[in-house]
């Protein structure tokens, strides 16, 4: 029943989503997803359905016969009914219209699932005309809650909001520093009752809004207080600022900022550090693994060769319950240096992985805050008839332990989260207390 | 999965390869410049390849400068001693005897299929075995300032050597051309020493902003370069008239092409072979000759925007070619390696063909914008060239 397969060149253009290629990607779902041979069909409909009749009524073309279905709990049977609806509805609507409302059915379908790393790739989001490679598009400031947490984690997210870089555009021309508090956004407080609101995600606008958003902040060392209208541009960030690794030496510690796991992340660190042992011997290794959003699980295999070997990283568990345990790439010489890890809740993925493996095989110590539970599972691509790309993780991620990771993160060995006075100091205590359990002073 | 298994992701659309990850935020982010896809093996290699005879009338030599920049660090090995270039050189020469300059070393073939992924079978130095039209070390022929100056800049990874069956064209048909092994760039590059640099940029390709990163450091080869030539790094260089340059180059190299011209007026014309391109025009426009070719997905409207975003701003004569049945290394002697390598081309065009149209436009743009010569060719459809398209 299902028709999704793997992509292989050429990529054959994309045309527009149809109820046809909903219902290729429901029953991919029911084929490949972990979830599939669990998820209930009548629900996913539902959600999809929802959504329906919410695009209906926001675009003001409400109708009498978007009624749901009678669903019966046969896959197959259900998704006729659905389909059935869909087409009665969508025959008294413009063809633009009809295609919105397959956008937003197999979207609610696939967010229903409740599993990150659920993704469907459609539609190139658009790029400001001037837009070169290297340019971003924002307010050019980053806070303490990155704007992958701004979408998914409300709920762990710790207040107080602060700048932690200024990275150009209209932040860098209204003297905004890191550690300035922001302390509403567009009039709403990010925080209220301890817990971060939607506020947050007008502080990362997406081409193509324009709207200036007006923030209100305070400069905690000297008390200042003042609002500041910044409206999203094209800018040029520092480049330097954005390696995928960036290093130093502190005393005989070597500290290495790592942003990803990207291909050849894993030769690349090793590379980085062998420079840094040729100007002196290594004491001790400082991973910086706040904000990485992940990548390649090879390359955190691959990494954690260097530190151990035969040893299982992590498990990629069907939903049979049988689990393919990942294992380090003992090809790697080991490196035989004290490490310690940073994480925040910036660290997802692919970084948790390597910090739950890191942290169970006892290889180095984990300092900052817990990690941010976005690991549901390896996604495989599948091309769907209209040429775009479902991704659906087909096993679930455990760890070292076959312990839960996924929206529990990983908890630190040490709990120290950065503050906004650190920031506007330039103070890293999370970096400090790695220094000391190396035995390196900062 | 092993790590080369899931690196068969590069035989896939990059774009996808890109998502098929671990990541939550990486889909979106553009493909990084990586060695285009490898084409699907076929059973059998068939011995060396053959580069087509060029067609002009001058005997062709050819030689390697190495040319050191010590007024700027390397951009991405932190212990190289300034930058260091290794430039080859094809240009007329007095005579056509004399032993063959070679394609690349033993070594550089390995590095080149290795890091290519190409394992057919096919002996790993068998690109070295490739003879050459060129003379090695010939004497050069020309009159004071006599030559144009052509710049070649390969792709991403690639050695020059894989644009030779361009080179050799251009400098038969008069023209001194300057390939640029844009070290640590490529698989493998012997320099002067003998050493053989390796792709030490490959690190760090998935940087954010690293195409716009290397296109800016190829510009900077470029006028180095262009300064030494039109000096005396070379005993023919009196013979270069320093009023006419161009440069042509293919994928990232092209990209580099309107980088360079951007950076250095010297450069008088270019030509982007299926590249897309990086470099920030200036809002006033790039008045000079600029020719786009194109496979047949580099169309106006197409899935690279770079090339609609810049033909806006080039406001001199310009063209947009694309090529029917052609793809990515339609424009390189990749095309011609796939018998001896045993691997499948991807594209309808034939490898011979593709390099004959190639050659071509590639000089009828040169000799309409270097020597002042009308081209039909460039201004509409040719009977003799169907599969040459207009799109601009």
């Amino acid at each position: 029943m299902s028709t999704c397969k793997p992509p292989e060149p050429p990529v054959p253009a994309e045309t527009p989503t149809t109820i046809d290629v909903v219902e290729e990607a429901y029953y991919c779902v029911f084929a490949h997803h972990y979830k599939g041979v669990t998820v209930d069909a009548e629900e996913m409909l539902t959600d999809g359905f929802i959504a329906l009749t919410q695009e209906l009524s926001r675009s003001g073309r409400d109708l009498a016969v978007a009624v749901m279905p009678p669903l019966q709990g046969d896959r197959w049977k259900d998704w006729q009914a659905f389909e059935a609806t869909f087409r009665t509805i969508t025959d008294r609507l413009p063809d633009d219209v009809d295609e919105k409302l397959a956008v937003v059915t197999l979207e609610a379908m696939l967010a229903g699932l409740g599993a990150n790393h659920t993704t469907w790739i459609h539609d190139d989001p658009p790029r400001h005309p001037d837009f070169h490679n290297g340019d971003m598009y924002s307010l050019g400031l980053l806070t303490n809650i990155t704007s992958l947490q701004a979408g998914s984690d409300l709920g762990g997210a710790l207040g107080p909001l602060f700048v932690t870089t200024v990275l150009g555009g209209a932040a860098s021309k209204a003297g905004l520093r890191p550690g300035d508090v922001i302390e509403a956004v567009n009039g709403e407080s990010p925080f209220v009752g301890g817990r971060l609101t939607s506020a947050i995600k007008q502080v990362y606008p997406r081409y193509p809004q324009t709207r200036p958003v007006r923030l209100q902040l305070l400069r905690e060392s000297t008390g200042r207080r003042w609002s500041v209208e910044l409206r999203p541009g094209l800018f040029q960030p520092d480049l330097a600022l954005l390696q995928g690794v960036t290093s130093r030496l502190v005393g005989d510690v070597a500290y290495l900022k790592v942003t990803g796991f990207a291909p050849q992340v894993a030769d690349r660190i090793f590379r980085v550090l062998s420079r840094l042992g040729s100007q002196r011997p290594l004491k001790g290794l400082v991973l910086d693994m706040r904000g990485n959003t992940g990548g390649r699980e090879e390359e955190v295999n691959r990494l954690l060769g260097a530190f151990a070997h035969g040893k299982v990283t992590g498990h990629h568990c069907s939903p049979d319950g049988t689990c393919r345990p990942a294992k380090t790439d003992d090809s790697v010489t080991l490196l035989n240096l004290p490490l310690v890890v940073l994480t925040d809740r910036g660290c997802v993925s692919a970084c948790e992985h390597f910090s739950s493996a890191v942290q169970a095989l006892g290889v180095g110590k984990l300092v900052g805050t817990r990690t941010g539970g976005v690991v549901f599972g390896l996604p495989k691509p599948y091309l769907l008839g209209n040429g775009t790309v479902l991704q659906l993780p087909t096993t679930h991620h455990l760890g070292v332990n076959r312990e839960e990771i996924d929206e529990v993160g990983v908890a630190p060995d040490v709990h120290l989260p950065l503050t906004a006075a650190d920031v506007a100091a330039g103070r890293d205590p999370a970096l400090g207390k790695a220094l000391s359990l190396l035995g390196s002073p900062s | 999965m092993k790590h080369s298994s899931l690196r068969a992701g590069a035989t896939g659309p990059a774009v996808l390869a890109v998502c098929a990850v671990f990541a939550v935020s990486a889909c979106t982010a553009p493909a990084p410049p990586r060695a285009a896809a490898t084409p699907s093996p076929a059973p059998v290699p068939t011995g060396v390849m053959v580069l087509p005879a060029p067609t002009g009338g001058s005997a062709v030599g050819s030689t390697v400068l190495f040319l050191d920049d010590t007024s700027r660090p390397d951009p991405w090995e932190p212990q190289a001693e300034g930058r260091r270039l290794r430039v080859t050189l094809w240009y007329p020469a007095a005579s056509a005897d004399g032993e063959r300059a070679p394609y690349m070393s033993a070594k550089e073939s390995e590095l080149l299929l290795k890091g290519g992924r190409v394992v057919t079978g096919a002996p790993y130095d068998i690109l070295s075995k490739t003879e050459t039209n060129a003379v090695k070390d010939a004497e050069p022929a020309g009159a004071r300032r006599g030559l144009p100056l052509v710049v070649l800049s390969p792709g991403w990874t690639k050695p020059v050597a894989t644009l030779t069956s361009l080179a050799e064209e251009l400098a038969s048909q008069g023209y001194v051309v300057a390939g640029i092994d844009h070290t640590y760039e490529t698989y493998a590059t012997t320099l002067a020493d003998g050493s053989v640099a390796e792709c030490v940029a490959c690190d760090f390709d998935t940087d954010f902003g690293f195409q716009s990163r290397v296109v800016q450091s190829r510009a900077s080869d470029v006028s180095f370069v262009l300064d030494q030539l039109t000096g005396s790094a070379w005993k023919g260089s009196a013979l270069i008239d320093p009023a006419r340059i161009a440069m042509v180059g293919q994928s990232l190299g092209g990209g580099s092409a309107v980088a360079a011209m951007v950076k250095d007026p010297r450069v008088r014309a270019g030509v982007n072979m299926d590249g897309t391109t990086y470099a920030r025009i200036p809002k006033t426009g790039l008045p000079r000759p600029f020719m786009f070719l194109g496979n047949p997905q580099h169309v106006p409207g197409g899935r690279d925007t770079s090339w609609d975003r810049d033909w806006k701003l080039l406001t001199g004569w310009k063209r947009w070619l694309t090529f029917t049945g052609g793809e990515h290394q339609s424009f390189t002697d990749t095309v011609l390696m796939g018998g001896a390598l045993g691997v499948k081309q991807t594209g309808t065009l034939g490898a011979e063909r593709a390099v004959e149209l190639t050659r071509t436009y590639v000089t009828a743009f040169l000799d309409r914008h270097l020597r002042g010569r009308p081209q039909t060719l460039l201004e509409r459809d040719s009977p003799e060239y169907p599969e040459v398209t207009f799109n601009g």
